[in-house]
């Protein structure tokens, strides 16, 4: 197989493309598709701060390595979730991959704030990974506005994208459908969300890493087992193995059909916000989902007799 | 012999013989952009040929949370 530009052997076979690269050209399509993305939608205007959302695995890495290459003024924040090995192993690869590209980093961790993942599992009756996600995406919020970065970027790549799409569609859910996008506009107390990776698959970064020579966090979370994204995921490779393009065909037609008229219902009914009465983060109550979580936690942590 | 290793998994499996990735692709129950085909420090299309010897790492991309 060659590559499609330049003719020499090619190392990355793109079926959904119906193309192939080397790496040199493979390194020059990937920049495209993060530029057009944030040329597209306008993700990232000159001179604004990026705060990058970093887990350690090869989304987030591969985001921050290719945005700071582009010239943004980038930061990373890694959430140290408190899972036994599984926190400490992804914290160092992080580490280790900011210090390796001089790379500034910012890390906020749960076992201070009082909410450790292993405590809200132990403590909270609600699915986990529901539990985490909605922690993580307060900090990353709060920690943008309390530092002053204007955007807030996350490494989703177009089968995160199109797995959760899928999710949202099947429960028809018109308050996620009005504002699931590559950008999503700062407002009520939000910094301004993207995911400048929107347009390329996981095997895309994961070639964009291994090629870079990224270190990445590969262990899945212990507590992840069943998620159902992964199933919607593998049921989208099915799709996208029998009928190439499938995935960027049902996302780009979402956000130019789809979108527009789940915002204009969502604008009718969307609950007004105003800012915790604890932390300040926007929320539709007087206290924020995750201040509830963390007087939840402290409470029953203190009842525990196993505690004392 | 053909020694293959399969992350995350962890696991280790060996082969008497496979053309090329495909053959091995299909082996192992992978669709051609499920993992990332290494040999060395380059990845591998699925037409390039495998040969007696070679080490290859199989590495799945999808994120799992």
């Amino acid at each position: 197989m060659k590559c499609r530009k330049c003719k020499a052997p090619a190392e990355v076979a793109l079926p959904s493309h119906n193309t192939a690269f080397c790496r040199d050209c493979f390194a020059t399509y990937f920049t495209g598709q993060v530029e057009k993305a944030i040329r597209r939608h306008g993700l990232i205007n000159p001179g604004e701060r990026v705060l990058v959302a970093l887990s350690g695995g090869k989304d987030s890495l591969s985001l921050m390595l290719e945005l700071s290459r582009l010239g943004y003024d980038v930061t990373g924040l890694h959430v140290d979730l408190g899972i036994p090995k599984s926190s400490v192993a992804a914290r160092t690869k992080v580490e280790s991959f900011c210090t390796l590209h001089g790379l500034k980093l910012r890390v906020v961790e749960l076992e201070k704030e009082g909410l450790p993942i292993p405590e809200v599992k132990k403590y909270i009756n609600r699915p986990i990974c529901s539990a985490c996600g909605k922690i993580k995406r307060h900090w990353f919020n709060r920690v943008a506005l309390e530092d002053g970065f204007q955007v807030l970027a996350t490494g989703h790549n177009l089968d995160d994208e199109v797995a959760r799409l899928f999710a949202n569609t099947l429960r028809w859910d018109a308050g996620y459908l009005s504002d699931q996008g590559p950008c999503l506009d700062a407002e009520s107390g939000f910094a301004r969300k993207i995911k400048p990776l929107y347009r390329l698959s996981e095997f895309e970064t994961g070639c964009y890493a291994f090629l870079n020579g990224i270190e990445i966090h590969t262990a899945p979370c212990p507590y992840s087992g069943g998620a159902s994204f992964t199933g919607h995921k593998r049921l989208w490779a099915d799709l996208e193995h029998q009928s190439p393009g499938s995935k960027i065909a049902f996302y780009d037609g979402f956000l130019k059909r789809g979108r527009p008229a789940f915002a204009t219902v969502e604008l009718e009914t969307g609950a007004p916000l105003a800012p915790c009465e604890q932390c300040g983060s926007p929320t539709s109550t007087g206290l924020c989902g995750v201040c509830r979580l963390a007087i939840a936690v402290a409470e029953r942590r203190a009842a525990d007799p196993d505690r004392r | 012999m053909i020694i293959v290793y399969v992350e995350p998994d962890n696991k280790t499996l060996t082969f008497q013989r496979h053309n090329t990735v495909l053959m091995l692709q299909k082996a192992l129950g992978l669709r051609v952009n499920d993992a990332l085909i290494i040999r060395g420090d380059q990845l591998l299309t699925p037409d390039s040929r495998l040969n007696d010897g070679d080490e290859i790492r199989v590495r799945k991309v999808m994120s799992t949370g």
